[in-house]
């Protein structure tokens, strides 16, 4: 193999792996949300904001966003889930825990201030989800 | 007694200079041996008559299996490495596409639904094996077993392998059978595993670049301690048990959930049975891995095969240190896979 060559092969596989990297992820969205989309996953039932993420090979939605200001918990939905997002950690409430295998989790995260994030991520850190909050 | 010196090849590591004056002052004739490695010069006492060329040709035959070879000229192979690297970085680039890849691609999402009995255990460890925690697991092992082959013979890489992978299995069963046992007492640490995923990130970037011969030219770069570390870790019978148990402890999502899985079993035989058959479904990826090693390591491939594993290994252990930093909330996620 000459040299050129290789060096060729070797941008466009740098390049293959940036776009695998950043791009969007395709399987595990089931809504077909883009990443940078928000959808409405929260209900408000008693005065309580109920938001629900499914963690199954990732998190999703991936992005979410919700009511500020009233008391909120998280609902997270595991499905047969073995994988890195069954140990979900959220480091601003310092909650870290490895959820049943197929199960629902609520976590009280408080009432939250608008304009702030809440993310979550996976023990290995592969995985994320982030809500906003407004 | 006469003094001869030779040019040496293939001292990549410290430990090649214990090891050859080793080797060398056990002959018959031969004694105050000494390797200088940064000149990549080999001295010699001896009382033989033989000719330079002789010696040369009789001493390399006694270290040729370990991979170094004694010169009376100096042999140039600048040229050849350096076209090495040119193959061995697509090469490795392309292994590290196909496994993100198959991240991504979702095949790995297969549903296993019920309780965790013994089989599904198995079925999970051999998805486990392919998924994401190679990454951390497989490139450990890859970078290990890389380094290992390059350094040792192929009979004392293989022993110190299947001493690695018994422990790994003997490891998980009785670390399952007290989560078992113990129930619900304890809990699995993030925090302990995740600093060890960074550990595990740092060695394979470490010996990565090791394998791609970046410290070849000033072998002496590191703290000599971490070397004799190294050394240490390569030469010793327990250290690959220690570090077949010490996977148990390594972040893996799948490792985990089978951690749980064993705690909530009850009992010592249950949750020996879940952890022993998870890490049966992950030997025939993992042995690969390092068995496969050995063989390229012994074969005309060797210069690639070492660059190629490099890598390999320097890329997944990048994706581990950053997975593992935002794992700990120390940074914020930079992708998903």
């Amino acid at each position: 193999m000459n040299k050129t060559a290789s060096i060729i092969i070797t941008i466009a596989l740098v390049i293959g792996l940036g776009i695998i990297f950043v791009g969007g992820s395709k399987s595990k969205d089931n809504t077909s949300t883009a990443t940078n989309h928000s959808i409405q996953n929260s209900v408000i039932k008693d005065g309580v904001q109920y938001i629900t993420i499914n963690a199954k090979s990732g998190y999703s939605p991936r992005m979410s966003t919700a009511q500020a200001g009233i008391p909120t918990k998280l609902i997270v939905k595991t499905d047969v889930t073995y994988d890195c997002s069954a140990s979900l950690a959220i480091h601003s409430i310092g909650y870290q825990k490895i959820l049943p295998q197929t199960g629902e989790t609520e976590i009280d995260i408080g009432s939250q201030k608008a304009g702030e994030t809440l993310q979550g991520v996976c023990g290995m850190g592969m995985f994320s989800f982030q809500i906003k909050f407004s | 007694m006469k003094t001869y010196t030779f040019h040496v090849l293939g001292t990549h590591c410290a430990s090649c200079k214990i090891l050859i004056e080793d080797i060398l002052n056990e002959q018959i004739g031969i004694q105050n041996t000494h390797v200088d490695l940064k000149s990549e010069i080999v001295s010699v006492e001896t009382e033989l008559d033989n000719s330079k060329h002789e010696l040369a040709e009789m001493l390399t035959e006694k270290i040729k299996h370990n991979g170094y070879i004694l010169s009376v000229e100096k042999i140039i192979q600048e040229k050849k490495s350096d076209d090495v690297i040119w193959k061995a970085i697509p090469i490795g680039l392309v292994f590290l596409a196909l496994f993100f890849i198959l991240q991504k691609s979702g095949i790995l999402n297969l549903g296993i639904g019920g309780t965790t009995t013994p089989i599904t255990s198995f079925i999970i460890g051999l998805i486990a094996s392919v998924s994401s925690c190679l990454a951390i697991v497989g490139g450990l092992i890859l970078s290990l077993s890389a380094k290992v082959a390059q350094d040792e013979n192929e009979k004392t890489s293989k022993k110190q392998f299947i001493l690695f992978h018994g422990g790994r299995l003997v490891g998980f069963a009785l670390l399952g059978g007290i989560l078992g046992f113990i129930g619900e007492a304890i809990g699995i640490n993030f925090v302990f595993s995740a600093i060890l995923g960074l550990l595990a990130s740092s060695v394979m970037i470490l010996l990565g670049l090791n394998l791609l011969g970046v410290f070849k030219k000033s072998k002496l770069t590191l703290p000599s301690h971490i070397f004799s570390y190294f050394r240490k870790i390569e030469h010793a019978t327990f250290a690959p048990i220690l570090i077949g148990v010490g996977t148990f402890f390594l972040p893996c999502g799948f490792t985990q959930s089978m951690q749980v899985a064993a705690l909530s079993s009850g009992s010592f035989m249950s949750g020996l049975l879940i952890m022993f058959s998870f890490a049966l479904g992950t030997l025939p990826m993992l042995a690969l891995l390092s068995f496969g090693s050995v063989s390229f390591a012994h074969s005309k491939y060797a210069p690639l095969f070492f660059k190629s594993a490099g890598v390999v290994v320097i890329g997944l252990g990048l994706f581990a240190l950053l997975a593992g930093l935002v794992g700990l909330g120390i940074i914020n996620p930079l992708f998903s896979i």
